[in-house]
Formats: C-alpha cells, structure tokens, sequence
C-alpha cells in the first residue's frame, strides 16, 4: 500500500516532507510526496500528515546544497514555488536520484529522468513568471513616499521579486501586494525585505497617492500609446508577449479590459 | 480687374483651385520656410505632456529597445540596476517590447532624409527637452517601475556637436547629479566630435549609428546628407575605444567602463531594392568587422509622401523583416554563414519556410543526425532544434539514452526536427528522406506564419500533383514572391501580397 505524506505548500512543507518520507523507512518505491489541496482521495492509500519542522527542512536543504551543489538547490527552490502540484513527489525523486549519484551535482543532466525533468520545467515556468513580473510591476506613490504595487501571479514569486527590488529601488519604501496569495513582501530604505500576511493592511490608505502620481501616469500611458507605430498594429502578438492575466494591475491597460479587437 | 478684396480665394473659379494653390506653396516650402520660426517659438514652451508625446512619436521608427548586455547592480547611492537578459516593461499596440523610454532630445533636424518624418523639410510640430526635463522623466518612471532605463536618440540641431554636447549633458546629469544606475542607449551623432562621442560612451551603456540604407548607392539617394564613411566612422571609433577599454579593465579592475553593452544599429528594409542576400551580408560584415552587438532590420513604413520612396500597398514589408530576423539569429547564435544560406543565384528568402528549415532541405545529404551522437554544432543545425534544446540534449545523453518522449520534453519542435533526426538510429516515425515529400508535409503543418500572412492566406489540402513538381529553378528564377506563393500554395489570390519588393 502506498503512503502519501501530505505537506504544506512551502518550500519548508515540502522539504520536511522529504524528510519524513525518507525517515519512515517504508522504501522509496511505496511512499508519494503530496502538497495539501483540495483532490479527490485515492482508494488503497494511506495518508499521512506532515508538520511543517523548521530543523528537518534546514537539515534537507544543507544536504541538497552540499551534496548535489548550488544550481540543483536553486531549481529546486523555485521549482517549490510552482502551482503545480506535481512538485512535492518530484523534488523527492530528484534528491533521492541525486543521492545515489556519485555526484550528486550530476543530478541535473539527469533529464531523460522524468521527475528530473518535472523539476526543471517547473522552476522555468517560475523563473520565467518572475521575470516577466520584473517588467510588469507598476508601483503607485502613495502620499507617505511608499511605492506600492499590485500582483496576483500563478506561482509563488514574491521571495524572487523581493530581492531584485530591494537592489534596484535601495533607497525608497517599497511593498509589493500578491492579492491571490494575500502575502506582502515589504521593503525599508537601505535595510532588508520580509515577507508577511496582509490581514494587517490599512486597505482604505492605499488609494491615498501622492500629488505627483496622477500626472506621472498620465504621461506613462501617453508614451505608452505613442510608441506604437500604427502601420504595425498587432494585438495578437501584443497579447502573445503581454498576457491578458497581467493587464488588471498595469495602469496603461487600465480601462481597457475586456475590449475585443477586430 | 480684381476688386473684391475679400480673400485669396476669389482670384479662383472655385476653391478646389485654391488648394493645389497652397498645395504648391507647400512643396516649395515657402509656407514652412514663413512659419519656420513661428514653430520654434511655439515649441519652447509645450508642456512636459506635449512634448512627450512628439517626441516619443518621432522616436518610434528607431527599433532597438532592448536593454540587455549589462549586468550591474546598484552603485550604493541612487537607484537602478541592469540585469544580463534585459527586462520588458511592457508590449505596445504593435506588439514591440517597451523597456527603454525611448524619446527623442529633439526633433528638429537640419538633414532631409528622405525617408524620416523629422526631415528638415516636413511640416511637423517640433519641440526639444532639457536635460532636466529629460531627468526627471527617467527618474519618476524608473521608480515606478515603467521603464528599464533611457534611450536617447536626437535629430540634429544646429550642428552635430551642439546635438552630441546636449546628449552628453543629459547623461552625465543622470549619471553623476541623480546617481541612476539604470539603462542608458544612446545615439552617437555621425559628424560629431571624436572626443565628445567618447566621453558620452563612458556614461552609456550602449551606443548605436543607425546604417539605415544597407548600400552606398541606397543612403547616397534616400540621405543626401549623410554618407557612408561618416556613419562607419563613429563606428569604428567606439569599436577601437570598447577593445582598449576591454584591457584597461584587465589592469584596472574600476576603470571606467566604456559602452559594456556593446553597438548596434539600424537598417531599414524595403525602402531601397536590396535583396535578402545583400543586407545579411552586410549584417555579417558589421558582426564580423565592427563585431557590433546587434543589427536590427526595420520594416520600411512610408511615413512621407515623396517620389524616391517606394509605395507598398500591402503595409510595411513585415514578413520579409521576420525572415531577415530569422536569418540574423542563424548568423550570431547557430554558426552559420550568410552565404551558406543565400546566394547570388539565390537572393531573397523562401517565403513559406524559414531559413533554416530552407538550408536543411537543400542539404538533406547531411541529415538524419543521430541525437546520441552527433556533435552540438550539427543538432543545432536541425530544424526545431535550438540552443537552448541542444545544449540540453548535450547534457542529457552524458547520464543516458536520449529519446523522443525525451525530446519533447526538452523543447525540440519534434513536428519539425523529426524529418531530420533519429535516436539510437530509429526515426520517430517512417518518413522519407526527400525534398518534396518533407516540404509537403513542412508546409501541411501550417506553420505559424507571421501575422500579415496568417491572416491572409486559407489554407487548402495539398496536392501532390498540382503543387509540390515544381522544379527548384522556377522557384529561384525570376519570378517575384508572390509568384512563388500562387505556384506553390495554389491561391487565386495573394493579392496584395506580403513581402513586397520594392522595385
């Protein structure tokens, strides 16, 4: 009979799953790695409850730096990050493959592997949301200074933005809102970033912007109209490049949502 | 006798007499050459709105925003930083990548190009930034994160030194007063000073002259004013300051760093008859001699109505642009050569295919390549294969058998690299190893056509008989595209056709 541990969806939820599966001994062939959401429970399985443990996550994650090297951790990492939720059986398969290698770092050439290959798709599809979400964040000025900006991404890419933010805008207040996942990565000045739950944000003080904003998206959306040379007008490869999810947060589609081009 | 005095107009029989009369006026410039001055004035005092919007429109023919090549992070003060890859901030209308803002210093300009809306004799509102104006606009955006940086580009006023001391001020304000740490492209002027160009090099990130005619003969009849040893010429200066700069940085590990994103330039397409073969080559030689960064191909739009532009009544030659793109892309990143792709008897590019799906079914003795074996220069000449794929397979098949299922995870287009591939010697399915009956089945695929085509073409059953005996000749021959096109897709109509020549 098979085992399903059933993690959190976290990177520690997930790691600490690594480590229960791998410590219950029942072998590798008999037990599944599951992240918790809503699905259909399978017949002929027995599941089990992870709790999310700080030290056995850190305990896996140093294995996984040591023994299969830098550049596993990292798409691992951000394969976490998916929505998918194929991630948490196969980020197991990947360590429990890397630790039989001889070296281990050999891992990620390891893509006629299936779950090998699972991992890499999905933390491109993370790192790929991330980088477009590095374009399409539109920060807003509100009265106080504080830039602030809208985001409901697929995948959890909050702790990528955060420290790409944190060097580009060093010396202003800066919080990034992912609506779907209700997180805020919030930045001081010239400290460091954190990442919290929004269930203490003044939601009303967040339509208060500065003098300035107005004008300043004014002239973004004039630019942003300007730039396109008529004779090229191409909206389906406009919409290919810029999908439509992204639009509701940027201030130059703002108001031109839903409208369907000949 | 005329008495009346009650207007120009009555010294006519009717008034459409009196437009072909100021119609006339205009083309002898005498009304521009009245109001010239009173534009100017009107000019100055624009608001910030106004003046972004006319000099954001003059700059959008320039095609290059892209804003990678520079990795840096931020200097401590200040703000901004440069990523490797380039970020886009967001796609306009025409599904161009917006990351820089991308304005022009002015648009006033003492050349009359031809093809250029900011040419000296059109009648178009002009206006110029200042330095601060154009600070604080880079710096506003930035913040909120609309843009990835500055390109700066300029029509010429007064001289070309006034111009190129202007950009400079601009940079160095942004630079060393406001610490922006950002993206800078910018223009070297043709004609400016050698000493100014290099000064304004150490504040850019990158710098670009726009060839814009790929022959002599082409900017000699389109750009009176310029020529092509002065547009080579800041060329070859910045190429020589970049190699130098490369070993001080060697010895000096903080020296300043000089143009670290590389030059690129501009060549438009279409609006003089070059052929395919002509501009790739002259692509290549700018790679291989100016080792340039990038070479952009930019669809000629006919912006002004003039007797030396060519009129193309199918739009902007937008196809043949992708092609020539296509085409770039195999010469920077897959190791092949311009005339390895096209030739003298060959000039122009196969519109239904793309290039290299066109160089792998003339040279079908070459293929099928064994995935497992083959080198990584030889899968990446197959079609559907791309750098990013054949570096993968490389590193795949060092852990294991590679196969198809494999493959497709990867990446590889299988419906199109598995006419010219086999794993462990078996293909993926049994297909034949022949020019026609791949073509046939290459074309069945309806590939992606770029949008223009897409839109315009149905696409039928192919007959075998009717359609794919054409011999190589007649395709190559003197027949125009569209020619190429009803021989080969059967349409009634291409019409008004896509990638149009001009000639």
């Amino acid at each position: 009979m098979t085992t399903v541990f059933v993690c959190e969806d976290s990177l520690d939820g997930i790691l600490t799953g690594v480590y229960d599966a791998w410590d219950s001994g029942l072998g590798h062939g008999n037990v599944r790695l599951e992240v918790e959401q809503e699905k259909t429970l399978e017949l002929f399985c027995q599941y089990m409850p992870v709790r999310t443990d700080r030290d056995k996550a850190d305990k896996v994650l140093r294995t996984i730096r040591n023994r299969l090297g830098e550049e596993s951790t990292e798409y691992i990492c951000q394969a976490a990050a998916s929505s998918d939720g194929r991630k948490a059986d196969a980020i197991y398969r990947m360590v429990v493959l890397g630790l039989s290698l001889e070296r281990g770092c050999q891992v990620i050439n390891c893509l006629t592997y299936g779950p090998v290959a699972t991992v890499m798709e999905l933390s491109q599809k993370t790192w790929h949301e991330a980088h477009k979400l590095m374009g399409f964040v539109r920060f807003a000025e509100l009265y106080n200074g504080v830039l602030y900006a809208k985001i409901e991404p697929k995948h959890q890419v909050l702790p990528f933005l955060a420290p790409y933010f944190a060097d580009r805008l060093r010396h202003e207040n800066w919080m990034i809102h992912d609506v779907g996942r209700r997180l805020l990565a919030v930045y001081q000045a010239d400290t460091g970033w954190v990442l919290l739950e929004d269930g203490q944000l003044r939601e009303e003080r967040l339509a208060w912007v500065s003098e300035k904003e107005e004008r300043m998206a004014r002239l973004w959306k004039c630019f942003h109209e300007s730039i396109a040379v008529e004779a090229r007008i191409n909206p389906k490869l406009q919409r290919q490049l810029l999908a439509m999810r992204f639009r509701p947060y940027m201030l130059e589609f703002a108001g031109k949502r839903g409208e369907k081009e000949v | 006798m005329v008495k009346s005095a009650r207007g120009i107009e009555n010294l006519f029989d009717s008034s459409c007499a009196f437009f072909w009369f100021v119609v006339l006026l205009k083309q002898t410039n005498v009304l521009e050459r009245v109001f010239a001055m009173q534009q100017v004035y009107v000019a100055e005092d624009l608001p910030l709105g106004e003046k972004l919007k006319i000099l954001s429109d003059a700059a959008k023919y320039d095609v290059a925003c892209t804003s990678s090549g520079t990795e840096r992070q931020n200097g401590g003060r200040g703000m901004g930083n440069c990523t490797q890859a380039g970020i886009c901030h967001s796609f306009s209308a025409d599904g161009r990548c917006i990351s820089l803002l991308k304005i022009l210093f002015t648009n006033e300009c003492i050349y009359d190009c031809k093809y250029c809306l900011n040419r000296a004799s059109n009648d178009v509102p002009r206006a110029s930034f200042t330095p601060q104006e154009i600070c604080d606009l880079v710096l506003e955006f930035y913040k909120r994160n609309y843009i990835e940086g500055l390109f700066l580009s300029s029509g010429i006023l007064y001289t070309p030194n006034y111009t190129m001391e202007l950009i400079y001020q601009t940079l160095y304000k942004l630079r060393y007063e406001y610490h922006f740490w950002g993206y800078i492209h910018v223009k070297a002027i043709p004609g400016a000073a050698a000493e100014l160009v290099e000064k304004t090099g150490y504040l850019a990130d990158r710098m670009s002259v726009n060839l814009e005619l790929p022959t002599a003969e082409g900017l000699k009849a389109l750009a009176p004013n310029k020529s092509r040893g002065k547009i080579l010429k800041p060329m070859r200066l910045v190429q020589n300051r970049m190699q130098e700069n490369k070993k001080e940085l060697v010895v000096y590990r903080h020296a300043p760093r000089f143009v670290p994103a590389g030059q690129s330039t501009q060549l438009i397409i279409g609006a003089t008859p070059e052929t395919d073969f002509q501009v790739i080559s002259v692509a290549e030689s700018l790679y291989k001699k100016f080792e340039l960064k990038r070479v952009f191909y930019s669809a000629f739009v006919r912006v002004n109505e003039d007797e030396h532009l060519p009129v193309l009544p199918g739009g902007p030659p937008l196809l043949r642009e992708h092609r020539l793109y296509q085409a770039d892309w195999l010469l920077r990143y897959y190791g092949f050569q311009a005339k390895e792709l096209l030739s003298e008897k060959k000039p122009n590019f196969n519109v239904l295919l793309d290039p290299k799906c066109d160089w792998a079914l003339s040279h079908l003795e070459l293929f099928p390549v064994e995935i497992n074996r083959a080198d990584y220069y030889k899968i990446l000449r197959v079609p559907g294969i791309g750098p990013k794929s054949a570096q993968r397979i490389v590193r795949a098949r060092k852990m294991g058998t590679v196969d198809f299922e494999d493959l497709k995870r990867m990446g590889v287009v299988l419906k199109r690299a598995l006419y010219f591939i086999t794993c462990s010697g078996r293909m993926m399915y049994p297909v034949k190893l022949e020019e026609d009956y791949i073509t046939r089945n290459l074309l069945y695929l309806k590939e992606k056509l770029p949008f223009e085509v897409g839109n315009q073409t149905t696409y039928r059953q192919l007959s075998l008989f009717d359609d794919c005996h054409i011999p190589y000749h007649d395709l190559e021959g003197g027949g125009t595209e569209e020619e190429v096109l009803r021989a080969v897709q059967g349409l009634e109509a291409a019409g008004n056709a896509q990638g149009q020549r001009a000639c």
